[in-house]
């Protein structure tokens, strides 16, 4: 049984890396599109990775973007001063947001913080670090450039083409890490604790446990991640740490579903899409409406499907008789 | 007392001024159903979260199989063998049944397919209707959210089950059904029940040995028609009798 479950997500996943290979040429290799194409899908990967916290776990996790910048600053740093390529920074990136993860995470879960307190613990963790940042013995208030070298060495090319397959990589890495997880004892827990927790430790699930090692997938994820979204940003520098690209990548994960990584990946790359279209056309007139309708969509799903863009996905199985769940 | 299998000595828990449990003592001895009884506010749910680690005792201990577990987290007193069932149910809503229940099984192994083969045989145990068993938590009825914690609590192989109030809210014949599910469990999986109760019929028929609490006391312990009988009892139930 769980055979052809594995069988039927590996080809759904082949399906999708190669649809996704294929858009650079279906974009006729103007490199604004995908320039475009690529910062839909890093945010997928973002989106895709919150959700084993935000999803899985149930813990409405608002720091997304601590744990991109940290990652991405300490490889971006490691190769500006001592030429370290991102094939290893990216590595020590992660480590370095993992231990912040650890840091944040076993406090807050030993001391039993959820909810609405561990939102506004992570929503005010992007402002300390933003402000830390900026102080002259850290990152200053100057924007800081990687350097003007090109290669694979660097992860930094003349064409954005190599950085999308980049980011490409990236994303089935993750995804792959979530279907894993969906399907393993520990994503049985996560989703024990996010229904119940007092329930789920009454059945022997150290909560604690389960809870950081989430939090610290997910951080290592993005850490990983950070990098590549410094060599899309072009310049890095304390405005990295930004709150409201944070709580975009958590809102992206709600209005997906919390716990469908097709959910995760389909909003992600709609939503940003139209955010760059509307960025790109109306603006200059409107700067911020993309946040509106965020705002909009958001209320539209709690409202009328609390399960998100998923419970469309699970009505179009029922429909053509996929969904084998029944009841 | 080797046949003790849970042993509780001098448990006191207080919140605020109000003791909750004071000084109560008993022993469960392996293999028998024992009920816990008692009016309202008696202390019967604070004893039981004292003894699962959802709170720990000011004084007194708790030892299970010889060994002193007072104070230990949950999930490692789940670990060591003693499972529960809540008073209100706490089901995982957005999982089905079987995943429910699979999540029980899970503790014993880390085999996904392993679990959830033994989720759907501990299902077919307490004979739940297999054409729920991947029902949504949210879809079911009461009496089925009764049998899912029930079975998800049998699932991590417990050797002692603590039953808060598992009768209250059903109709006469779905607590017959229960009681013939619990007999069941304790004579074919040897394990061994504390049965908190209100409903007095359903109490007096399962139990060997009745525990009587009564404003965090022990007032009484003894066979049922013993307890039936005790004039202490009778008055904590139903008041003095007028002069």
């Amino acid at each position: 049984m769980m055979g052809a479950e594995f069988k039927k997500y590996f080809i759904t996943l082949a399906v999708l890396t190669v649809v996704l290979a294929l858009v650079p040429f279906a974009l006729g290799f103007n490199q604004y599109y995908i320039l475009l194409a690529a910062t839909s899908l890093i945010f997928a990967v973002f989106v895709v990775a919150w959700n084993i916290i935000g999803g899985y776990a149930g813990q409405l996790d608002l720091a997304p973007i601590a744990y991109v910048g940290i990652g991405g600053i300490v490889a971006a740093q490691l190769l500006k001063y001592y030429g370290i390529t991102p094939w290893v920074g990216m590595f020590i990136g992660a480590g370095a947001s993992m231990l912040l993860a650890a840091a944040i995470g076993y406090p807050t879960f030993r001391f039993g913080i959820k909810e609405v307190w561990y939102a506004l613990l992570t929503a005010s963790l992007v402002v300390i670090l933003n402000n830390i940042a900026h102080l002259p013995q850290f990152l200053g208030s100057l924007d800081h450039y990687l350097p003007a070298k090109t290669g694979w060495y660097y992860l930094i090319f003349t064409d954005y083409q190599n950085l999308y397959y980049v980011i490409l990589a990236v994303l089935v890495a993750t995804i792959a890490i979530n279907l894993k997880i969906s399907n393993s004892k520990t994503g049985y827990y996560l989703r024990a604790i996010r229904e119940d927790e007092l329930a789920a430790e009454a059945l022997g699930i150290d909560v604690r446990k389960y809870k950081l090692k989430a939090l610290m997938t997910y951080a290592g994820i993005m850490g990983f991640t950070g990098y590549l979204y410094i060599v899309l940003q072009g310049t890095y520098s304390y405005h990295t740490f930004d709150s409201p690209t944070s709580l975009t990548i958590a809102i992206m994960g709600i209005i997906g579903g919390l716990g469908s990584v097709a959910g995760a990946f389909t909003s992600a790359i709609f939503l940003k899409t139209v955010e760059e279209y509307l960025r790109s056309t109306i603006g200059a007139m409107i700067p911020g409406l993309y946040l509106l309708i965020y705002g909009i969509l958001l209320i539209v799903v709690g409202i009328f499907k609390p399960e998100g863009i998923a419970a469309l996905f699970n009505w179009v199985k029922k429909k053509i008789g996929f969904d084998r769940r029944g009841a | 007392m080797p046949d003790a299998i849970l042993q509780v000595r001098n448990v006191v828990k207080r919140f605020g001024g109000i003791i909750a449990v004071n000084n109560i003592s008993f022993d469960v001895r392996e293999g028998e159903i024992m009920g816990l009884i008692g009016p309202n506010g008696a202390g019967k749910t604070t004893l039981f979260n004292c003894i699962t680690g959802i709170y720990t005792p000011e004084e007194g201990k708790v030892y299970f199989m010889g060994e002193d577990i007072t104070g230990l987290p949950p999930h490692k007193i789940a670990l060591k063998g003693i499972a529960r069932t809540w008073q209100k149910t706490r089901p995982f809503k957005k999982m089905t049944v079987l995943e429910a229940v699979t999540v029980g099984a899970l503790l014993r192994t880390s085999n996904v397919d392993k679990a959830m083969r033994k989720a759907e045989e501990v299902l077919k145990f307490i004979g739940f209707p297999e054409e729920k068993i991947n029902a949504l938590g949210k879809d079911i009825t009461l009496m089925d959210h009764k049998m899912v914690d029930l079975a998800r609590a049998i699932a991590t192989e417990p050797k002692l089950l603590l039953l808060d109030e598992v009768a209250a809210g059903l109709r006469p014949h779905e607590m017959d059904r229960l009681a013939e599910v619990l007999r069941k469990i304790n004579s074919e999986k040897g394990i061994t029940m504390i049965v908190v109760e209100h409903v007095m019929r359903f109490v007096m028929g399962l139990s060997e040995r009745i525990v009587v609490m009564h404003e965090g006391q022990k007032i009484a312990e003894g066979r049922p028609e013993e307890i039936a009988n005790n004039p202490k009892v009778i008055e904590a139930y139903l008041g003095t009798k007028p002069v």
